[in-house]
C-alpha cells in the first residue's frame, strides 16, 4: 500500500478513517475528498513541504469533476494505489439527485468505482456499505452473514434504496481481476458524545423521530473507530469480497434513539401514515417522518466471522453510554 | 476513554455542537452505572403493571427530563440517572420487587440473580436482564398459584450443553411455554433458561414481538436454532406448531403431525432431545370448534370458539386454572448413533422425529392414566 484516496474526507467517518491511515506507517500518502473546505482537523497533519496528507475539493456525484480529478497529473503523481469509498453520510445524508432522478449516493459510488477500474495504478477499492441492505424477516432476531438476501423489494424505502443500488455496483465487480474490491457492511455507526451515522432513520440532525408502536428492534451498532481499522485492515489484506463488520452490541431502536439524542415517539401503525405527512409538513428539520422500511420493525445482529477470518478484524471499542458532563447519558465507545 | 471528539463539529443543523467532555465517577464502570439507569419502554410497562398489581399507582412510563446535574471526579457524588429517574429511582434491581415478587421463594430468588447475572444488557435475540427480571414475578405466580405445576423427573434434563426440548402444545395461548420455560428454570443448577421456539408470526404482532424477545424467545428460523444450539442453549420447541394450539377438543391430547428441523438441527449440534409432556394445556381452553374460513380471512392461525370465546370478548380467552403436570422423558441421544451428516435424510429425519413423538406421546399418556 503507498497512496490511498479517502472520499469524503470532511464528513465525519472520512476524518476518524484519514486519521487512522496517516498514523498507518505502511502509508506513505493521503490523497482526501471533500464536498467542502478544508476540515481543521486536517492541519497539524498538512505541515511540511511535502505532506503526506493531500486534501481537495470535488463534487463526488458530477461526471466532469470526478473524471478530471483521476485523469490528473496530480493523481499520477501521488501515485494512488488504493482507494477509500466514504459514502455521504452526517447531517446531509442524501444530496439531490443529479441525473435522472439517480439519488447522490448512488451516482458517487458509480462514478467512482468506473474510474478506479479505469485507473491502472489502482489496485484495491475499499467501499463502506451499510448492513441496512439485507432482507430482514419478522422477529427481533434476524442473523445475518453476508450471504443473507438482499432486501430487492420495489416498494423499499428510498433511503434504502440508494444503499442497495450502491451494494449492487461493487458486488458487480469483485470478479474483476484487475482491481482488488472490499465492500464492508456496516450497521449503525455511532461515536462519542451521542453521534450515529449510516442509520436510515436516525441519520441526520439531532431531533425526534417516529415509529410504528409495539415494534421496537434490535440494531446493531459499531464505533467509528472500529469502521477505520476495519477500513485499514481491509486495504492490508489480500482478499476481496464483502464482509460484515459490526460491534458485538445490540441496542433497541428506542435506547439507541436516546442514546443518540433522537428519541423515536412510537406511533401507532395506521396513523403512521397521517403523522408522517404532518411530520414532513410541520415538523421541520426537528422531526423527521421516517417510517418506513422493516429495519424499524424487525431487529438484526451481524455474523462477522467472515472478516475475522480474511483480515483478523475484531472489534476492539464496546458500544454503550455514559454520564457526560452535562449530566446526560450519551452514546459511548471505550476500547475493551 | 477517547476524548477526541472532532467528528461531532459535523453533525447537526450545521452548527457545532461540540460534545461536553464525559467525567466518570470515580471508582466506577461508567458503562455498568449507566446501564443501570437504562430501563427499556416495555421494562417500563412491566414495572408499571406490577405497581398496578400491587395496589398503587401505575405509572405509565414518561419522556425523560433530562436534568443539568454536573458530576466531576473532584466530587464524586452520582447522580440519578435522568433518563430512568421517572420509573426507576433506584439501579437496577439484582432481584425483582413488588407484590408478585414476595411470593417468590428464596431458592427461586437466587437461581433468577444467578441466571440475571449472567444477561448483560440484551443479547443478539432481544433478550433482555430488565425485561426477565420483571416479568419472572408475574409468571412464577402464575406457575405456582394458577396452573400450580408440579414437575416430575426434572432430574432428566442435561445440566449444561446444547439440548432440544420437544413438548406438546396447546391451549390457544401459550402458557404451556412459560410454564414449561419456568419449570426448567427452576429446576436446573445452575439454572438454564430454556430459549423457545415461537412461530415466524409472532414477530409480526405489534408488542407480542417485543415481549418475547425481551424474556428470551426467538423466532423459529433456521439460522436461529443452529446458532442457539451452537452457544450451548436450551431450546425449546413445540413440533406440531399451530396445528397444536388449534386443535379441537376430541383430538386433546392426540399430538399431530410433526415438523422435522428440530431433528436435523439436533443431529447438527450433537444435542440430545429430551421428551416433555405438558399435562392440563389442552384443558385450559378447550376448542369447540375452529372457523377456519374466518381464520383465512383474519390472516390469523386460527379462529376458535371455546366455551367462553367469543361469548365473554377477550376475557374469554384467558386459561382456565387448570393443574399443569410437565413430565420429562429420557433424553434422546440419536447424535450418538448418527454422524451430522445423517441430517441430510429426509427419511431418517421423519423417522427419527416419529420416535420423538413416540416418546412425548407415550409420556402423555402414562401420566394421564
Amino acid at each position: 500500500m503507498n497512496s490511498v484516496l479517502v472520499t469524503h474526507a470532511d464528513l465525519p467517518l472520512g476524518l476518524r478513517i484519514v486519521k487512522v491511515l496517516w498514523h498507518d506507517p505502511t502509508v506513505s500518502r493521503i490523497l482526501a475528498l471533500g464536498e467542502g473546505a478544508i476540515p481543521r482537523a486536517f492541519n497539524p497533519y498538512r505541515a511540511g513541504v511535502t505532506p503526506r496528507l493531500v486534501y481537495e475539493r470535488i463534487d463526488l456525484a458530477r461526471q466532469r469533476s470526478v473524471s478530471e480529478l483521476f485523469r490528473s497529473k496530480r493523481m499520477r503523481v501521488l501515485g494512488v494505489d488504493s482507494v477509500v469509498y466514504v459514502p455521504r453520510h452526517g447531517a446531509a445524508p442524501e444530496g439531490p439527485p443529479v441525473v435522472a432522478k439517480i439519488p447522490a449516493r448512488t451516482a458517487e459510488a458509480r462514478l467512482v468505482l468506473h474510474h478506479a477500474l479505469e485507473t491502472r495504478s489502482i489496485r484495491s477499492l475499499v467501499a463502506l456499505g451499510s448492513a441496512f441492505v439485507y432482507k430482514l424477516e419478522p422477529g427481533n432476531a434476524n442473523q445475518l452473514t453476508e450471504r443473507s438476501e438482499l432486501d430487492l423489494d420495489p416498494e423499499i424505502a428510498p433511503e434504502l434504496r440508494s444503499w442497495i443500488d450502491s451494494d449492487m455496483l461493487f458486488h458487480a465487480e469483485f470478479a474483476s481481476a484487475r482491481l482488488r474490491v472490499l465492500l464492508l457492511r456496516v450497521p449503525a455507526v455511532v461515536a462519542s458524545g451521542g453521534f450515529i451515522y449510516l442509520h436510515p432513520g436516525l441519520e441526520g440532525a439531532a431531533g425526534m423521530r417516529v415509529r410504528p408502536a409495539g415494534f421496537d428492534p434490535l440494531c446493531s451498532v459499531i464505533s467509528d473507530k472500529d469502521v477505520a481499522r476495519a477500513v485499514r485492515a481491509a486495504l492490508q489484506a489480500d482478499t476481496k469480497g464483502v464482509f460484515n463488520v459490526a460491534a458485538r452490541e445490540v441496542v433497541p431502536l428506542s435506547v439507541l434513539g436516546r442514546w443518540t439524542r433522537r428519541p423515536c415517539i412510537p406511533v401507532p401503525g395506521p396513523l403512521l401514515a397521517i403523522a408522517s405527512g404532518a411530520v414532513a409538513r410541520f415538523g421541520g428539520e426537528q422531526l423527521r417522518g421516517r417510517f418506513e422500511g422493516p429495519y424499524l420493525r424487525y431487529g438484526m445482529s451481524l455474523d462477522t466471522r467472515r472478516a475475522a477470518e480474511a483480515f483478523g478484524f475484531t472489534p476492539r471499542y464496546r458500544v454503550g453510554v455514559a454520564r457526560a458532563g452535562d449530566g446526560v447519558m450519551r452514546v459511548e465507545a471505550v476500547a475493551i | 476513554m477517547s476524548g477526541d471528539n472532532r467528528h461531532g463539529r459535523i453533525d447537526g443543523n450545521g452548527a457545532s455542537p461540540k460534545p461536553p467532555p464525559v467525567e466518570v465517577v470515580l471508582g466506577s464502570n461508567p458503562f455498568v452505572d449507566a446501564l443501570a439507569g437504562e430501563v427499556d419502554p416495555l421494562d417500563a410497562w412491566l414495572i408499571a403493571l406490577d405497581r398496578l398489581a400491587a395496589g398503587g399507582e401505575a405509572v405509565v412510563p414518561a419522556r425523560p427530563v433530562a436534568a443539568a446535574s454536573r458530576t466531576t471526579a473532584a466530587t464524586p457524588v452520582p447522580q440519578p440517572s435522568p433518563i430512568a429517574e421517572p420509573y426507576a429511582p433506584e439501579p437496577e434491581p439484582a432481584v425483582p420487587q413488588g407484590t408478585f415478587a414476595r411470593l417468590i421463594g428464596e431458592e427461586a430468588n437466587q437461581k433468577l440473580a444467578a441466571l440475571l447475572g449472567r444477561i448483560d444488557g440484551w443479547d443478539r435475540f432481544g433478550l433482555s436482564r430488565a425485561g426477565l427480571a420483571q416479568a419472572f414475578p408475574f409468571f412464577y405466580a402464575m406457575y405456582k398459584l394458577y396452573f400450580r405445576v408440579q414437575s416430575h423427573d426434572h432430574e432428566k434434563i442435561p445440566a449444561e450443553g446444547p439440548i432440544v426440548l420437544a413438548a406438546n402444545h396447546g391451549g390457544l395461548l401459550p402458557f404451556d411455554g412459560a410454564m414449561a420455560v419456568l419449570d426448567v428454570l427452576l429446576h436446573t443448577d445452575p439454572p438454564r433458561l430454556p430459549r423457545a421456539i415461537v412461530e415466524r408470526w409472532a414477530g409480526t404482532l405489534p408488542f407480542v414481538n417485543v415481549f418475547f424477545a425481551r424474556v428470551g424467545q426467538v423466532v423459529g428460523t433456521h439460522e436461529n436454532f443452529a446458532r442457539l444450539l451452537g452457544d450451548g442453549e436450551a431450546v425449546l420447541v413445540f413440533p406440531e406448531g399451530v396445528e397444536g394450539i388449534r386443535k379441537p377438543i376430541t383430538q386433546r391430547y392426540r399430538l399431530q403431525r410433526f415438523h422435522v428441523g428440530f431433528v436435523e438441527h439436533a443431529l447438527r449440534a450433537r444435542a440430545p432431545i429430551v421428551p416433555m409432556a405438558i399435562l392440563g394445556s389442552d384443558d385450559q381452553a378447550p376448542i369447540l370448534f375452529d372457523v377456519k374460513p374466518l381464520a383465512r380471512l383474519l390472516g390469523l392461525p386460527a379462529a376458535p370458539i371455546t366455551p367462553t370465546f367469543p361469548w365473554f370478548g377477550p376475557l374469554g380467552l384467558l386459561p382456565y386454572p387448570v393443574r399443569y403436570r410437565i413430565v420429562y422423558g429420557e433424553p434422546l441421544r440419536f447424535h450418538e448413533r448418527f454422524d451430522p451428516e445423517a441430517a441430510h435424510d429426509p427419511g431418517l429425519v421423519r423417522a427419527l422425529a416419529n420416535q420423538v413423538r413416540r416418546a412425548i406421546q407415550a409420556l402423555i399418556d402414562k401420566n394421564r392414566a
